[in-house]
């Protein structure tokens, strides 16, 4: 199976964790990191800064040393990861016009094909009962107001 | 005596419908999470949060430790049928009690891991009992050290137990406490990395970062894995009745795995994963026919199945005498706590007993509902284990979505959720322990108020915990642990236990 060219993408991100804890230290000394006897704001996160930049700077030379590593994903798995993400974009971006109910109706569709359900009529049946079930959960049961959209 | 009347008027205030039907939809909704896939208990804790909030901390408590414990029941069944663990404290029950099912005993093992799953939940919750007001009770000495010495201790043993490698744990744990630096400080009201955000000046809420972690992944996760449709063994009503060299061989076993399980559910970490693996290894070594095990023997189903149960209550017992979770599920339980304005820890059993005790009650009540429900039911929820991930998680993920916007009506938290998500993902692929992150996140404003209280307390003098023998204990164990641990690899000791990081959510 082709696999993604995706095996830097861990040693990078203990890289961004590295430089994330060195930020937080910088930006706890800002807020003041006061004396021993009388701790200043930014005592504590200084010290938890460290911490993250110690550990990291630990697990980076660890894995750099290691050698090759298996990709997290193969191009199929990247796909629905992507398409995953961006239906649960979308939701949020689109919620508030359209409404909750209708929002889920159609990603609860899209997530069914995502996830390669066959045909339309499953996938459709399915989005309905969930939109229906979300309505009832929390309009009936727990009277919670959420945006109604189009359906207001 | 006191300790029976209070049990007594738990039971009075459980019974109430109320907390029944809170119990029952726990004990199901747990039962339901433990044999599906997509959402394990932890995530289902979070989500169920907000719908806990109308009906007072009891309620809440008693329905979210029915999702904990009724996840524990559930997991064995797919494991006998289908030889898939429902939760990651059912991988043990596999190796048994699917060659159980093979031989035709698959209604005897599941009939044995309701018994004992029953037996050693009343026995977890007979040490909760006797053990939590008692260290309650001690633990009204302590003071700022002692808690910030107590915290030291967990998180070096969490880094620890939780990963195959420390680091990874010790950072999750020091990236949870940064998140719960983001907002308004504590003890003087300073804000700190909001960059000028209102959204952030109320800090990073719990409730996304938790779903997000635990439910957002594990649906990416499901739907990137390939789909194998699992055969599963019928099971008739008639084939539960375990024969006599069965129940015989159970009941050591049983009461074996029950204590194990409580004194390990003691312990920071993953526990009730743990207590399958320590339980299982004990009967073994000290079984007389060990060439058994992996053939479908009884006592490697029933001792690894007791014990995860009566870990659960084990693992209670720091959470509501010191209010210090050592389990992400109890993490969840502290922050759902809070949320109702009650603070667990040595307070509870003089400021709040009646949440203690109808807890207790209610458990015990729960305990018999699992029993009843699992046993005749087995049948029905195998046939549930055979829904498909491709219509279970997008039902799910929009329960995620509109969840946790419902709790503060904030995108921005489904933002928060979506990232913690697709994080999440990662970390785990990677084998980052989340739990330590997420338990690091409830305890960093503790941890920070007890520094800073140690700190105003001592005068900047550091060296006068010296004179706190408590605290130099539990320093020293902690020195003593972590000495273990860079030693033992020079003296040549392999590590205790390995268990699979991406399994243990």
């Amino acid at each position: 199976m082709e696999k993604a060219p995706a095996s830097r993408l861990e040693p990078f991100f203990v890289f961004l964790l590295l430089v994330l804890g060195l930020v937080i230290c910088v930006i706890s000394w800002g807020y003041g990191f006061g004396s021993l006897r009388q701790p200043g704001p930014g005592l504590y996160p200084f010290f938890v800064g460290m911490a993250i930049a110690v550990f990291s700077l630990f697990i980076l030379i660890s894995e750099l040393r290691s050698g090759t590593r298996e990709p997290v994903l193969d191009k199929e798995g990247a796909g629905t990861l992507a398409l995953m993400t961006l239906t649960f974009c979308l939701w949020i971006l689109a919620m508030p016009r359209l409404g909750y109910v209708v929002v889920s109706l159609l990603a609860t569709y899209a997530f069914c094909k995502i996830m390669k359900l066959e045909g339309w009529r499953k996938p459709l049946a399915v989005s309905v009962g969930t939109a229906l079930f979300i309505y009832a959960l929390f309009d009936y049961w727990l009277y919670i107001d959420l945006p109604r959209g189009i359906l207001e | 005596m006191e300790g029976l009347g209070l049990l007594y008027s738990g039971f009075v205030n459980s019974l109430t419908t109320v907390n029944l039907v809170a119990c029952f939809i726990g004990a199901l909704v747990g039962t339901l999470v433990g044999v599906l896939p997509g959402l394990g208990p932890t995530a289902t804790m979070v989500l169920m949060l907000p719908f806990t909030l109308p009906y007072g901390p009891t309620t809440g408590l008693i329905m979210m430790t029915g999702v904990w414990y009724g996840a524990m029941y559930g997991g064995s069944t797919t494991s006998v049928l289908v030889n898939i663990p429902g939760e990651a404290a059912s991988v043990v029950t596999c190796i048994d009690g699917y060659q159980m099912s093979r031989k035709g005993r698959a209604g005897a093992a599941l009939a044995l891991v309701a018994i004992g799953s029953f037996v050693a939940g009343t026995i977890g919750i007979l040490g909760l009992q006797l053990f939590a007001p008692v260290l309650g009770n001690a633990a009204l000495s302590f003071g700022p050290p002692e808690f910030l010495c107590f915290m030291i201790l967990a998180f070096v043993l969490l880094s620890n137990l939780s990963a195959e490698a420390p680091l990874k744990g010790a950072l999750m744990i020091a990236l949870g406490l940064f998140l719960s630096t983001i907002g308004i400080t504590p003890m003087d009201s300073y804000p700190r990395f909001t960059f000028g955000s209102e959204q952030l000046m109320l800090g990073i809420d719990f409730v996304p970062i938790a779903v997000g972690l635990f439910g957002i992944s594990e649906i990416l996760n499901v739907a990137i894995e390939k789909y194998v449709k699992p055969v599963v063994r019928k099971v008739r009503l008639k084939e539960l009745y375990p024969n006599r060299d069965e129940m015989r061989r159970s009941v050591a076993p049983m009461l074996r795995g029950s204590a194990l399980g409580f004194f390990v559910g003691l312990l920071p970490g993953p526990s009730t994963v743990i207590s399958t693996f320590v339980a299982y290894a004990f009967e073994k070594r000290i079984s007389k026919t060990p060439e058994r095990f992996g053939h479908g023997a009884v006592e490697g189903v029933v001792a690894p199945e007791s014990a995860n149960n009566s870990a659960v209550m084990g693992s209670m017992v720091p959470l509501l005498t010191l209010g210090i979770p050592f389990a992400a599920p109890s993490a969840i339980m502290l922050a759902g706590l809070r949320m109702h304005n009650v603070e667990p820890g040595p307070m509870l059993f003089v400021t709040n007993p009646d949440v203690f005790w109808t807890f207790i009650a209610a458990m015990y009540i729960g305990n018999l509902m699992l029993l009843v429900l699992n046993l005749p039911l087995v049948g029905a929820f195998a046939r549930i284990a055979m829904i498909r991930p491709q219509i279970l998680l997008p039902v799910i993920s929009l329960i995620c979505l509109v969840g946790v916007y419902s709790v503060r009506n904030s995108l921005f938290d489904v933002w928060v959720m979506i990232a913690a998500g697709v994080g999440g993902y990662f970390l785990r692929k990677w084998k980052y322990p989340i739990a330590p992150f997420i338990i690091g996140v409830v305890l960093g404003p503790t941890t920070e108020n007890s520094l800073r209280q140690t700190l105003l307390m001592f005068k900047g003098d550091v060296s006068l915990v010296a004179g706190r023998p408590l605290s130099v204990a539990l320093l020293a164990l902690a020195a003593a642990f972590l000495a273990y641990r860079v030693m033992a690899p020079l003296l040549g000791k392999k590590p205790a236990l390995k268990v699979d990081e991406g399994k243990l959510l």
